[in-house]
């Protein structure tokens, strides 16, 4: 390196430095996204557009699939049942979590074990637990059946009928994600500035009233990353409800709790209607697009007068 | 030198992340068949043929066989995949899968006679059999078996091992308890038809209360729907002609008017058959009979386990002989080692295989010289109180009929017996089951 | 402050969280340590017997299982994802929040915009048409791909770089003369740390419990330890000890880092939360 290119050539590398580096930073991201996002998207919206046969043969239908799809009850079936389990199991989850959230931020003695406990269930494997809930919901020799009959109630066929395959699956769902929520919210919790509550308490507010009135309204931006976080995984479920009919995509002898994304397999991988799949896929897509905007609108008004 | 420098960061990042992907295809590289095999330098290493099964418990009744070819050839060792107990909604859709994307299949693969029309379709999965010098075997086969393991074109794809037959496997002792005979002659006496068999259950359910009379509805579905079928031209779902033909087969509303009767007099145990359900009820006693072809034995024992020995029993079938069931294996042409595999197809099919594997499970050959095997014809089986199989399964082996299933098949009968057992449990209303087991039907023929 | 002293229904809906909470896991070591029998016994059994290590040998011992390898897989198939995911997450995350850039905010809006799509189930047809394409199904190679970016995570680093990495100091650093590598790797990633960590976890629980893509692109001879499971689900459907001696032995290895990192594990993700 010689004395006189030095200045220049760093000057030179620095502007570089300034005006490339961050587009090179940024370039991994959307050349994968590139690759492993737009190609895919691309590509079953391509899809979506031919009919598959098993014999082989492909055929060019237009937005036939699209059509079909929206006649179909099987895919209106799928989609009630993942709105109806999402809604059972979201609902309660975030109020669970939220009281559980205010009962984790008082003061008591092995706080980081308490906390550690209600996180447990997220550090398990998620077709472990269903295995293990499966059980405890089997109809002849299933611990919750064996419990309900203590209240002389007749056995339950959680596999048969409808809502209560929900309730199961639902079950399943909030077990893991209700202490991991509950330390979200904490967290959010702990931002809160405490001379709020003071001031509060002073004016005679309630503790239930400090609640609603300060602790909700100032939780928001949590708010929006759980709900967009639950909505996103609940309108895609697919692990519990599969586990829950040995691995089946059927989602039980009617489809009571065959979800969205398990009709897409279905489709794809059981029937081999790769056209139709991608076409449900789409459609899957626009659902959580749907829900996403619901929800975000719904938080929005929560603590809206703040 | 300084940009390297500079770069000292991103390079050892992205090092972490290139000496994470060296280990990942290091670990996915290695086909795991192979790597369980002794590493010797030395020596060739001896080839492992994966067989892929299915079925409940014993299923294909290959495990004495296989222990006894791994102790012989120790060149080539056969490793059993059993994969699920169900064909039509597990087994075969994944199949196809790895068949369509040439890898997943195992070196020889059991395929049940619902999967055998899309199959036969498919020239291009398999390997051709013939190349291995297996055309000589068709003498050993009925023309039947033989025949549909032909693709259109010629190719032999598949060798039979099993066929139906057909009996109802009992528990004697429940019987007992009921106050009926429990003697295998009387118990058959006792049911000529299948109204008598459905009054049996009615006096067998008036006095046992937590057990139910049958499994469910669909193995006496699939049992009544086969025999019909034998008066009906010997098809199903599908005309020889590959033409839908649910609505209009007498056989099938007679398989699905029996099925809503015993529904409807609460005679069923409501568990769909090859369900972990069905196979722990068989084990807790949760019902008492169930229709038996001679491949259902060894799934009846291997799921009762050792304590339901000496208390299942086998008894005639109301209605007369029928043919449920059978399979064959063929050999995918994705496989690796399409001679070795061929040899343990040809091994399995054998007329002393098949022979041991009768006496040993249950499961009837279709090798006709096995069928004549003195010690098949004399056959008893210990777990179900030394029931004569031999006499019951063999005598009638010779004449059973083929039926005709189509290219969907496996589709459609997933789609109807899920109706039927949606009826059972209560999601389908008996009186819409009819026309929704039409409807799916039409729709899962595509 | 007896405001922040719990109350008696506090402590009693805690205890009922914690019960609740480890209550199907205690089941679960309760049946993977009796015998089959006892799993269908009515009533159930509610204390655990004395088979556990004699079941979870049958499990690693059994060949058809691939139980080991399953695990292994798993662990593979999570570190790659999540390193590639925090690297790529860190660097985008610290370019939208620290540099200025044309087109930045469209960027990132792009970005935003992807985290809602569930790419592997919206794009599983024709992911699964390239892998066979390709010749990779039943490779790890095929699970690992469609997994190494993660919109999510660009969004956390970014939010979280904004708050953990004040301008000035970014500044400071470019005055002295440092390259906006360096400055990467001196500045903002000492202090983004956390946020790496939250997102690592995520990415890593998200990679573990990942079941519909393997398990359509997957064998089982080669299975992630989800796929692992759900073949010894369907291929012992009545062996029920030897299914939940392996549900256990699936969820010990996590736990087991659970414990150890417990206090980074909440303290990290808690941190994460409230500043991304």
């Amino acid at each position: 390196m010689s004395i006189d290119t030095l200045p220049t050539g760093r000057l030179w590398r620095s502007r570089l430095d300034v005006k490339v580096m961050p587009y090179t930073l940024v370039s991994p991201y959307f050349i994968l996204f590139a690759a492993f996002g737009l190609f895919p998207l691309a590509f079953t919206l391509y899809y979506s557009l031919y009919d598959y046969d098993l014999a082989g043969t492909t055929k060019w239908t237009g937005l036939g699939n699209y059509a079909k799809l929206l006649a179909d009850e099987d895919f209106w079936n799928a989609v009630t049942n993942t709105v109806g389990m999402f809604l059972l199991a979201t609902i309660p989850q975030l109020l669970l979590a939220l009281f559980l959230a205010n009962a984790l931020n008082k003061r008591f003695r092995l706080r980081l074990a308490i906390r550690m406990s209600v996180l447990l269930p997220l550090v398990t494997s998620v077709v472990a637990v269903a295995v293990v809930f499966t059980q405890l919901f089997a109809r002849d020799w299933g611990l919750v059946n064996w419990i309900l009959s203590w209240f002389g109630m007749d056995a339950i066929n959680w596999r048969a009928e409808r809502v209560p395959s929900w309730l199961a699956i639902a079950t399943m769902v909030d077990w893991r994600w209700t202490g991991y929520n509950a330390i979200i919210f904490l967290a959010g919790m702990q931002t809160i500035p405490r001379d709020l509550y003071e001031a509060a308490a002073i004016d005679g507010a309630s503790r239930r009233r400090q609640f609603w009135q300060i602790t909700l309204p100032m939780l928001r931006p949590t708010m929006i990353f759980v709900v967009l976080n639950s909505t996103i995984g609940g309108l895609t479920l697919f692990s519990e409800p599969t586990t829950f009919y040995n691995g089946n995509v059927d989602g039980g002898s009617q489809g009571q709790f065959q979800t969205v994304a398990m009709f897409v397999v279905k489709q794809g991988f059981r029937e081999f209607d790769y056209g139709y799949a991608a076409a449900a896929a789409w459609l899957l897509f626009l659902l959580i697009l749907i829900g996403a905007l619901i929800n975000f609108l719904f938080v929005r008004r929560i603590g809206g007068t703040k | 030198m300084m940009n390297r420098k500079r770069r000292g960061g991103l390079a050892a990042a992205s090092a972490l992340a290139a000496a994470a992907l060296t280990v990942a295809s290091c670990g996915s590289g290695g086909t795991p068949a192979a790597s369980n095999a002794p590493a010797s330098s030395a020596a060739a290493e001896p080839v492992t043929i994966r067989v892929q099964t299915f079925g409940g418990g014993s299923n294909f009744g290959y495990k004495n066989a296989i222990t006894k070819w791994n102790a012989e050839h120790k060149d080539i060792q056969i490793k059993e995949e059993h994969l699920t107990d169900q064909f039509e909604q597990q087994y075969w859709p994944q199949m196809i899968q790895w068949l369509q994307a040439g890898n997943g299949a195992g070196d020889v693969v059991g395929i049940d006679e619902g999967g055998m029309g899309l199959a036969k379709a498919h020239p291009e999965w398999w390997a051709d059999l013939k190349e291995f010098g297996l055309d000589s075997r068709k003498a050993d086969f009925p023309a039947w078996k033989w025949e549909n393991g032909l693709t259109g074109d010629g190719k032999l794809f598949g060798l039979g091992t099993d066929i139906g037959g057909m009996s109802i496997c009992y528990r004697s002792d429940l019987f007992k308890k009921a106050g009926l005979p429990a003697e295998r002659d009387k118990v058959s006496a006792l049911w000529p038809d299948w109204d008598a068999f459905m009054k049996v259950g009615q006096q067998f359910q008036a006095k046992v209360k937590d057990t139910k009379f049958a499994d469910g509805t669909n193995t006496l579905y699939q049992v009544v729907l086969y025999q019909e079928a034998a008066k009906n031209g010997n098809v199903t779902y599908f005309d020889k002609d590959n033409n839908l033909i649910v609505d209009k087969n007498p056989a099938v509303k007679a398989g699905f008017d029996f099925a809503t009767k015993m529904s409807q007099q609460g005679l069923t145990a409501k568990l769909r058959n090859f369900t972990d359900e069905w196979a722990a009820g068989t084990q807790k006693g949760a019902f008492a009979t169930v229709g038996c072809p001679s491949w259902m034995l060894g799934v009846v024992s291997g799921n009762a386990g050792d304590g339901g020995k000496g208390k299942w029993d086998v008894a005639a079938v109301p209605g007369g002989g029928g043919n449920w069931g059978g399979s064959w294996l063929s050999v995918p042409k994705q496989s690796k080692h399409p001679k070795e595999a061929a040899a343990v197809a040809d091994y399995l099919t054998s007329a002393q295989t098949e022979a041991s594997i009768f006496t040993d499970f249950g499961n009837m050959p279709s090798n006709t010289a096995a069928q004549q095997d003195a010690a098949v014809q004399s056959a008893k089986n210990e777990f179900f109180n030394n029931a004569p199989i031999g006499e019951i399964f063999a005598k009638s082996a010779s004449s059973l009929q083929p039926v005709f299933l189509g290219v969907k098949h496996a589709q459609v009968k997933n789609a109807i017996e899920s109706v039927i057992q949606g009826m059972d449990d209560g999601s389908v209303p008996y009186g819409k089951a009819w026309q929704q087991l039409v409807d799916d039907a039409v729709k899962a023929a595509g | 402050m007896t405001n922040w002293s719990p109350t008696l229904i506090t402590r009693v809906m805690l205890a009922l969280a914690i019960v609740l909470s480890a209550f199907p896991l205690y089941w679960m070591l309760v049946i993977a340590s009796r015998t089959n029998a006892d799993a269908v016994a009515v009533p159930p059994p509610f204390l655990p017997g004395g088979n556990l290590g004699q079941n979870i040998v049958a499990v690693l011992n059994n060949e058809d299982a691939h139980f080991l390898l399953g695990l292994t897989n798993s662990f593979i198939v999570a570190s790659v994802v999540t390193v590639s995911v925090v690297i790529i997450s860190t660097l985008a995350g610290f370019s939208f929040a620290n540099l200025s850039f044309k087109g930045r905010n469209v960027l990132l809006l792009a970005v935003l915009l992807t985290m809602a799509v569930p790419l592997q189930q919206m794009g599983v047809v024709p992911l699964y048409r390239l892998m066979v394409s390709l010749e990779w199904t039943g490779t790890l190679k095929a699970v690992i791909l469609p997994y190494l970016l993660n919109g999510f995570g660009v969004f956390l680093m970014t939010q979280y770089t904004r708050q953990a990495v004040p301008m000035e100091l970014v500044e400071a650093a470019r005055v002295d003369g440092a390259a906006t590598l360096r400055i990467w790797w001196n500045v903002v990633l000492p202090a983004v740390r956390p946020g790496m960590a939250v997102l690592g976890i995520n990415t890593f629980m998200l990679m573990w419990n990942d079941f519909m893509w393997p398990l359509i692109v997957l064998t089982p001879d080669n299975p992630t330890v989800q796929i692992a499971i759900t073949s010894l689900n369907a291929r012992f459907s009545t062996n029920y000890t030897l299914i939940f001696a392996g549900t256990a032995l699936s969820i010990i290895p996590l736990i087991a880092v659970f414990v150890a990192f417990g206090r980074q594990i909440v303290g990290g993700l808690m941190e994460g939360a409230v500043k991304a």
